[in-house]
């Protein structure tokens, strides 16, 4: 009797002064803010192995913790990282049937050509090898047309792949980079070019399972004839392959005789790098904490550590901000207005990296007039959605690039939200409106199912506007709203829609082949509009070959100028992100371009508001002339 | 006795076979593929794809997944597809944190909704009753989303507490002491919002069995030899109205591992809701199998215990 009554009675006394003592103790005796910075994540993520991921959640953190060869500046210039120095160049062969034939075509080259020769040359039994300073295919293409009208010919290579072309040459682009020197992993074991062929032979490991594989795939060898020096050569010209050589290297001491097998229990959840910040620790679904490298080549971090806390709720990560719990909020773009004159906080805004369009589905004979596509997309009024949808937070798109990408061409300007010539459009093309308001062609009413995905409200508020303003032109539209799995398997993957609402959110990548090329329109494919226009598809080869930066982004803009005049999506805009962090919590002190230190607000750069995020520092804890004497 | 729960056993084993076989139907057919890389992604090649799809036994006829996932479910080596770890080490590192946030919301709930129960019974009719049956009613008819949000924000914003996760983050603390008070608040709120409901349920139920018991001639006898009130009411007519509660002990088993979805969510708290929620979400067909797995086991083994205790506490009830 006694125990019960002391269950009975005692156990609410106690929680209620446990409750007391503990509310006490959270609010006021908290001590001493520590030099950490704090993040807050609606997502967790997968794994810390950056080759094995493709998550905003895990490579966030992982950017922190590795480093890659190359990189991008504050201003999306190619710098390096890893690699102090990258060197392009190109060694194309062409193949004769006799060893006489390829001396008198390298003796015709050496003579009508001017010099300095824009190669090297080299016989090699009955094949002559140029070692050209560029890569590409066009100067091999123009070398092709000298030896043929001299009256060379050159015999045929087999395709790269099955069912391919014969090529005329080969030519295979070399990426030679040398590497940083004295650069220790967070273990102490120096970091050398077997690391890098190392990451490349398990990216190509199927038990890997690498997503990273498609970007290395032309990939011919991986070479390292000494510890500082790595030469990579290609199967044939493929220009984004450079970029790719940003993804985190991984440390060959440690994972070279591992089964990838047994990576995600040994690696993946404490992993090694070269970066800034080591890891420290990992509590599932609460935290990821960091702690600064003192022996980072750069030199050490002003922080002391970085915690992600994973925070799923998203009412509550503003709660956890608005105590200073975490230091940054993403914003909705319906908040932003209430605090953009809030002296309490700094605003980080700028278009995303994604934008929102309208895919017609040009397999339907309604959407293969241009004509109509054009009067679809001056029907509709994108400026409206902008005002209401995103409260005014967002920008026009003007085709497959977004404003922040390093070749995206401002030149293009959207069409005019314009109902009058829309419907004159529609006149043209023959469709005049019937009975009932809706118009009509050879018997055929103008009626079309837009589709969108369920819990995506921004794209059901897209399709509720467009309904209404197709309908004001005398065009029927029929909403239906579906799962995403569902969408994505009944509809997309077979190309079997009308109009679908979707979103691409692509990175800095300029080849959009899978997207648009006409050979990529099969199931499951990413063409699923059905878009084939030959100019595209030249522009989008001639793209993947081009490695000079001004020769990118010429052929980019007319990439982006061709599609847009082709209306295959109706482009709607490219969402405005926008982040808050508390006004002064944090200033930045990194290294500038000529090697010396700059301090400097958190501000805006073309690369985000997070760009140098590791040399972030808090005013309480400025950068001691300790740290500050380490030179780079 | 021995041969009953033989039985018992026998036939569970039986059930969960066909719980297994149900929930891998019903986890598998669901619309949509464990795809952790987004299925529009232009980044990904069908190479790297169909490579995963055969990874994880995705390119397999149903029957086949099934049965590779019932045999590495038994010898350990279900891989979850988020992250490639064994499965059951996600679950049991979920272990610590949701038993301590369970067994103090049951805890809270018993304790909290006996006395209210036991109150009620003893002012049966007075308006201190009718009181208590409005909050009772009042707090079956919250729902928890809300109140957790409303919790949060007067905290949050009115006392300026932190309140997500197990603990406070960016700070140091001056002691251990102080340190373990923190956690202990970041345990109380989230429990205290899931035994809301229990506290309600436990004490309508207590309330009912308690105003019979109050009536039954033992009572009048207790009180004729002037037992003191206190006496009477917790030792001859508690007793007597709880018995029913201990052999719901059992159904508790369960209770104590499963997790609460909403209220985990918001607290950021690191239970096992979360893990099935985002496994659902993800679709994790080998960590769903094995949650779904564990906590019918436990339910079957609840019931069980449940049965025995009946026997045990009512001389009456005989196994057979």
């Amino acid at each position: 009797m006694r125990t019960l009554r002391l269950f009975l009675f005692g156990i609410p006394a106690a929680l209620l002064v446990l409750l007391v003592a503990a509310f006490v103790n959270a609010t006021f005796l908290s001590v001493a803010k520590k030099n950490e910075m704090s993040i807050g994540t609606l997502g967790e993520p997968s794994t810390l192995n950056p080759i094995q991921q493709a998550d905003s959640a895990s490579s966030q953190v992982g950017g922190l913790i590795f480093n890659g060869l190359i990189k991008y500046n504050q201003n999306l210039e190619i710098v390096g990282d890893l690699a102090t120095k990258w060197e392009l160049s190109q060694e194309t062969t062409f193949q004769f049937a006799t060893e006489e034939e390829a001396r008198k075509a390298n003796f015709t080259l050496g003579t009508i050509l001017t010099r300095p020769l824009p190669f090297e040359d080299t016989l090699q039994g009955n094949a002559l090898i140029l070692r050209l300073k560029e890569p590409g295919n066009k100067l091999s293409e123009d070398l092709l047309g000298e030896l043929m009208s001299d009256g060379h010919h050159p015999l045929p290579f087999p395709p790269l792949e099955p069912g391919g072309k014969e090529r005329p040459f080969k030519a295979e682009p070399i990426i030679r980079f040398t590497l940083r020197d004295g650069v220790r992993w967070h273990d102490g074991a120096p970091f050398t070019s077997a690391d890098v062929a190392f990451t490349y032979r398990a990216i190509m490991n199927e038990k890997v399972a690498s997503p990273r594989r498609s970007d290395f795939d032309l990939v011919d060898s991986v070479e390292t004839p000494d510890p500082r020096t790595v030469v990579v050569r290609y199967k044939k010209p493929f220009s984004p392959a450079l970029l790719s050589w940003m993804t985190a290297i991984l440390p060959e001491h440690l994972l070279g005789k591992l089964d990838p097998a047994r990576w995600p229990e040994a690696y993946n959840r404490a992993p090694v790098g070269t970066g800034p910040f080591k890891f420290g620790e990992w509590k599932t679904n609460e935290f990821i904490r960091l702690k600064k490298n003192p022996d980072y080549f750069l030199g050490s971090p002003w922080l002391d550590s970085v915690v992600f806390r994973v925070l799923p709720d998203p009412l509550t990560l503003q709660l956890a901000f608005q105590t200073r719990q975490v230091d940054f909020w993403n914003v909705d773009p319906w908040a932003v207005k209430g605090l953009q004159g809030d002296q309490r906080f700094d605003l980080f805004s700028a278009p995303g990296n994604a934008y929102n369009y309208i895919g017609w589905n040009l397999r339907r004979p309604m959407f293969q007039d241009l004509k109509v596509r054009q009067a679809l997309a001056q029907a509709v009024n994108v400026p409206q959605m902008i005002k209401y949808i995103l409260y005014g937070h967002g920008v026009q798109s003007t085709g497959i690039f977004t404003p922040q990408m390093w070749f995206f061409d401002p030149l293009v300007k959207p069409l005019s939200h314009d109902p009058e010539a829309a419907k004159k459009l529609l006149d043209e093309a023959g469709w005049k409106p019937g009975a009932d308001g809706i118009r009509v062609k050879e018997g055929k009413r103008f009626s079309f199912t837009l589709l969108a995905n369920n819990g995506n409200e921004v794209r059901r508020d897209i399709a509720t506007l467009v309904q209404d303003d197709l309908k004001q032109v005398g065009i029927e539209v029929k909403v239906e709203i579906y799962e995403w799995a569902v969408l994505l398997k009944r509809f997309v993957n077979k190309g079997e829609f009308d109009a679908i609402v979707l979103g691409w959110g692509l990175g800095y990548d300029f080849d959009q082949y899978s997207i648009w090329h006409s050979s990529q329109t099969h199931p499951e494919e990413l063409n699923f509009v059905g878009f084939s226009n030959t100019k595209v598809d030249h522009l989008l080869t001639d793209l993947r070959q081009e490695y000079a930066r001004p020769e990118i982004i010429r052929l980019a803009a007319e990439l982006q100028q061709t599609i847009y005049g082709q209306q295959p999506y109706l482009f709607l805009f490219v969402p405005e992100g926008t982040e808050v962090m508390w006004k002064g919590a944090y200033r930045l002190r990194h290294p500038g371009p000529d090697g010396t230190w700059i301090d400097e607000p958190v501000h805006m750069t073309k690369a985000g508001w997070s760009y140098d995020m590791e040399w972030f520092y808090r005013p309480e804890y400025p950068p001691t002339a300790k740290a500050n004497s380490i030179t780079r | 006795m021995t041969s009953f729960i033989l039985r018992r056993l026998g036939l569970s084993v039986v059930l969960l076979f066909i719980i297994s076989i149900v929930s891998f139907f019903i986890v598998t057919l669901t619309p949509g593929s464990p795809y952790p890389w987004g299925e529009l992604n232009p980044k990904i090649s069908a190479e790297v794809k169909a490579n995963f799809r055969k990874k994880f036994h995705l390119d397999r006829p149903l029957h086949e997944q099934y049965a590779l996932i019932m045999r590495d479910l038994f010898t350990g080596d279900l891989r979850s597809i988020k992250d490639d770890r064994p499965v059951m080490s996600r679950i049991m590192e979920r272990l610590p944190a949701t038993l301590a946030l369970n067994f103090t919301a049951i805890l809270i709930s018993l304790s909290f909704g006996t006395l209210l129960g036991v109150y009620a019974a003893r002012n049966a009719g007075r308006w201190q009753d009718m009181a208590g049956s409005f909050i009772a009613f009042l707090f079956i008819a919250l729902p928890s989303f809300w109140i957790s949000y409303l919790l949060a924000i007067v905290l949050v914003k009115g006392f300026h507490v932190p309140i997500l996760g197990t603990h406070s983050y960016g700070i140091e603390f001056s002691n251990p002491f102080a340190a373990g008070l923190d956690t202990l608040w970041h345990l109380l709120l989230p429990a205290t919002v899931l035994a809301i409901g229990g506290i309600a349920a436990q004490s309508r139920y207590l309330r009912a069995t308690m105003i019979g018991t109050l009536r039954e001639d033992y009572i009048r006898t207790a009180r004729a030899k002037g037992l003191a009130e206190e006496t009477v009411l917790y030792k001859h007519a508690l007793r007597n109205s709880i018995r029913p509660l201990v052999t719901g002990i059992g159904m508790l088993l369960p209770a104590l591992i499963s997790g609460a979805v909403i209220v985990e969510n918001i607290f950021a708290y690191p239970g096992m809701g979360r893990l099935g929620y985002e496994a659902v979400l993800e679709r994790d067909y080998p960590t769903l199998v094995a949650l779904n797995f564990v906590v019918a086991a436990l339910v079957l083994l609840g019931n069980l215990l449940s049965d025995l205790l009946y026997a045990a506490v009512d001389p009456r009830v005989r196994l057979e």
